[in-house]
């Protein structure tokens, strides 16, 4: 380990323990000091895993993606309320949604189609959908247990359940989406995103460094609207009897 | 004899969570009740004793727990919920808007089956005033809510329609101006009506065949 590595494992440690010192009067130091040193140990093993990728051939990083989406899944599942299918359906709206605005970065030249780029975009799409999937599926759950009434005053004009939810479909993406939106509005003038300044700090050109950060923003953004669309529009049947009933254990 | 709305040996339960543990209570067993086209009926009873429940039944929001429906000698299990929900309008106790104005709220249930009805007209029938249709539901009083969701589930051209208690949370002298309003669609539209209440007054006012839901049995309600 190279001393700029040694400083900052150093640095994160310590702002660790002195953050969770002082989260402790609102009882969740515990949490902020196992949640940071989590963190460490994961990123470390996930860069000695990419060391390994890099001399590996390449389907070990479709393998490695699959695995994260496989958690991710798991992950906006749980947000879910434990929906019926809801973890087959969040697999595979943030598998898709990735996947699909990967391939561009890849046809299109701009990556070469190698591990060092395939992994570390691919997780970036992954995690963001993962994260505007899981507060969309939130969302849509309580939008649909406080819209009962409205609900079911749809139903019983004769309306289907998609019908029905479509307000609460529509605010669920929405508020899911407010965060990145926000960002977007703000990109460059408020935070330098990470990778664009990742590029800068290794000695890369800020026009370039700018040019793939805003493709990556976009497709951030692209990848959590398609995901969290899947996951709401396959979840909604879950949600209803098949009797088109709204189901009355929505917790 | 075929009736319009049949309800064969209809019994019900449901669930209460208290802490965490769910307690079944039944509100209704083997219950029958045959009701011929065209037909009022008044369906009283105390809160809590399945009145809102048995209309659910029949616009199948919820199912029973054993026995049969049957709309037109049809079982409603064996029809699209849809189809079943189009012809069995409901009036909710506490009106319900959908966000948009009267005009769209009205048209909901045409749009929703694609026909083509006068809004002007059907708003006229349920005593909405013209001057409204453009207005934002948000600044409708409760009893002008209530009457566009009357015109509301009338677009979808109902042939039995399903009121619960539509004018409990209004005034008396609103109260009684939509129940006028209601018996006089149901007069001249012909309408099979099953219209619960927990008011022996108002029951005795809207007249047809009055029953009782109590202790989970319906009973024919003696003239007083």
């Amino acid at each position: 380990m190279q001393r700029i590595e040694i400083l900052a494992i150093a640095l994160t440690f310590a702002l660790i323990i002195l953050s969770s010192a002082y989260a402790r009067r609102f009882g969740i130091g515990r949490e902020i000091s196992l949640a940071g040193t989590r963190a460490v140990v994961q990123v470390l093993i996930l860069a000695s895993v990419i060391l390994v990728l890099f001399r590996l051939p390449l389907y070990w990083s479709f393998v490695v993606l699959l695995v994260m989406v496989t958690i991710a899944g798991h992950t906006t599942y749980s947000r879910s309320g434990k929906l019926e299918n809801g973890r087959v359906i969040a697999t595979f709206s943030i598998a898709s949604a990735s996947f699909l605005l990967l391939i561009p970065f890849f046809l299109s030249g701009i990556f070469p189609f190698e591990a060092r780029y395939l992994v570390p975009t691919g997780s970036i799409f992954i995690g963001n959908a993962m994260n505007i999937s899981s507060l969309a599926i939130d969302r849509y759950r309580g939008e649909i247990k406080n819209r009962r009434a409205e609900i079911e005053a749809c139903l019983a004009l004769g309306a289907s359940p998609k019908r029905a939810v479509a307000p609460s479909f529509k605010q669920g993406i929405l508020s899911a989406l407010i965060p990145s939106i926000d960002n977007m509005k703000n990109l460059g003038m408020v935070w330098i995103p990470g990778v664009m300044t990742g590029m800068i700090l290794s000695g890369g050109d800020p026009v370039e460094a700018a040019s793939i950060q805003i493709a990556i923003f976009i497709s951030i953004f692209a990848a959590g609207m398609i995901a969290s669309s899947l996951m709401l529009h396959y979840s909604t049947n879950s949600f209803f009897t098949q009797a088109c009933q709204l189901k009355e254990d929505i917790d | 004899m075929s009736f319009h709305l049949e309800l064969r040996n209809v019994s019900k339960s449901v669930f209460h969570r208290v802490n965490e543990t769910k307690i079944r209570t039944l509100l209704f067993s083997d219950l029958n009740l045959k009701i011929g086209r065209g037909e009022l009926v008044t369906i009283m009873g105390a809160s809590g004793s399945g009145k809102t429940t048995l209309l659910r039944l029949i616009n199948r929001l919820s199912d029973p727990d054993s026995g049969t429906i049957l709309l037109n000698s049809i079982d409603i299990c064996s029809m699209p919920p849809q189809e079943l929900r189009k012809k069995a309008g409901m009036v909710f106790q506490l009106p319900v808007m959908f966000q948009g104005s009267v005009r769209e709220n009205i048209a909901f249930g045409m749009e929703l089956w694609g026909e083509s009805m006068d809004i002007n007209a059907l708003a006229k029938d349920a005593g909405v005033p013209e001057k409204l249709l453009d207005a934002d539901t948000g600044r409708l009083s409760v009893g002008e809510k209530q009457r566009v969701c009357i015109a509301r589930a009338l677009s979808t051209q109902p042939e039995l329609l399903l009121l619960d208690e539509p004018t409990s949370s209004l005034d008396s002298i609103s109260a009684q101006k939509i129940e006028t309003m209601l018996l006089g669609l149901q007069r001249d539209h012909d309408l099979t009506m099953v219209w619960v209440t927990h008011e022996k007054e108002q029951a005795g006012r809207i007249g047809g065949r009055r029953l009782i839901l109590k202790d989970g049995k319906l009973e024919e309600h003696a003239e007083d």
